[in-house]
């Protein structure tokens, strides 16, 4: 049943050895340009709208850097523990694949409280979703980013708990590899949020 | 139980980059989002100019990490960048006609 040594009888690339893994990935990468395209949507309305504070503080009042450096070094690093639990997969060592996950999981859940705390802060310095459009492009934006995090962090939960039952397999082996490409998206997502938004929210400058 | 692949020769070994690349591309991208966050932090660049600049390196950064990471350098994945450059011009075009049209 469960098989935590080296498998033997996977081809090389499982993730990509069935029509069924190759067309994953496939409509995979359709989603992320779906997905580019509604965080780009989001990412514009901010620009827009991010000097109209309506009276609220304003983006220079409320980040603050070292908390931002942070969340940036937990989720970049986490992107780089799922490449290592890819290079496990394409090793077929189930046993490595699952620590480099599970390791990644918990940089994401780090992540997410520094996320938590962060707005819990904001939202008692007065800047909160109702407070002006500032305050509503924001939390959608950053929002949005952060259920990501919080979904990809239950999608490789649940797959790992299906293979600690199934196994690696060409079956399962796909589903890895398309929840780290999920999540290395969701940590380049973060690179433009930190930018645009905490960065150049604290040069205060209009863009252009 | 599972869907193993029996009874198949076995095929010369598919060949893998080792973790340096990756490493490679992760200590880059803790270089540039360091940079970026020097040049603001500083203020070492003329002021107009910053905005540019950490815009440039953010892109520079997701791009390493979209070709290494992501795999989008390697064969067979032409649909991989047709769908996430679509989706850059498309949201290109939007902030831009969002910033310069709504304001100017």
């Amino acid at each position: 049943m469960a098989t935590h040594h080296v498998n033997a009888v996977l081809p090389d690339e499982p993730e990509k050895a069935t029509l069924e893994g190759k067309n994953k990935i496939l409509g995979f990468w359709l989603f992320l340009g779906g997905e580019t395209v509604l965080f780009g949507s989001l990412f514009a309305t901010f620009i827009a709208l991010r000097d109209q504070t309506n009276g609220g503080p304003t983006s220079q009042q409320l980040f603050e850097m070292p908390l931002v450096a942070l969340a940036t070094l937990l989720l970049l690093t986490s992107s780089l523990t799922s490449v290592f639990a890819v290079l496990a997969l394409h090793k077929k060592d189930l046993k490595k694949m699952q620590a480099w996950m599970t390791v990644t999981v918990i940089l994401g859940l780090g992540f997410l409280a520094l996320e938590i705390y962060e707005f819990m802060h904001y939202i008692h310095m007065g800047h909160k979703m109702t407070s002006g459009a500032f305050g509503s492009a924001f939390y959608t934006l950053v929002g949005f980013h952060g259920a990501h995090v919080a979904f990809g962090i239950l999608w490789i939960l649940t797959v790992q708990l299906q293979t600690v039952k199934k196994g690696l397999t060409v079956v399962t082996a796909p589903k890895f590899y398309v929840a780290s490409l999920y999540w290395h998206f969701i940590d380049v997502v973060w690179v433009f949020i930190f930018t645009v938004v905490y960065l150049m929210g604290m040069i205060g400058g209009k863009v252009g | 139980m599972g869907a193993h692949v029996h009874d198949e020769p076995r095929k010369p070994k598919v060949k893998h980059d080792g973790a340096k690349k990756h490493v490679i591309a992760f200590i880059a991208s803790l270089v540039l989002t360091a940079l970026a966050f020097a040049a603001v932090a500083f203020e070492v660049i003329p002021a107009g100019f910053t905005v540019p600049f950490i815009v440039g390196l953010a892109f520079v950064q997701a791009l390493f990490q979209l070709f290494f990471w992501m795999h989008m350098d390697q064969k067979g994945h032409e649909f991989a960048r047709i769908s996430i450059f679509a989706g850059l011009t498309f949201i290109l075009i939007a902030i831009i006609v969002f910033v310069f049209w709504v304001w100017w």
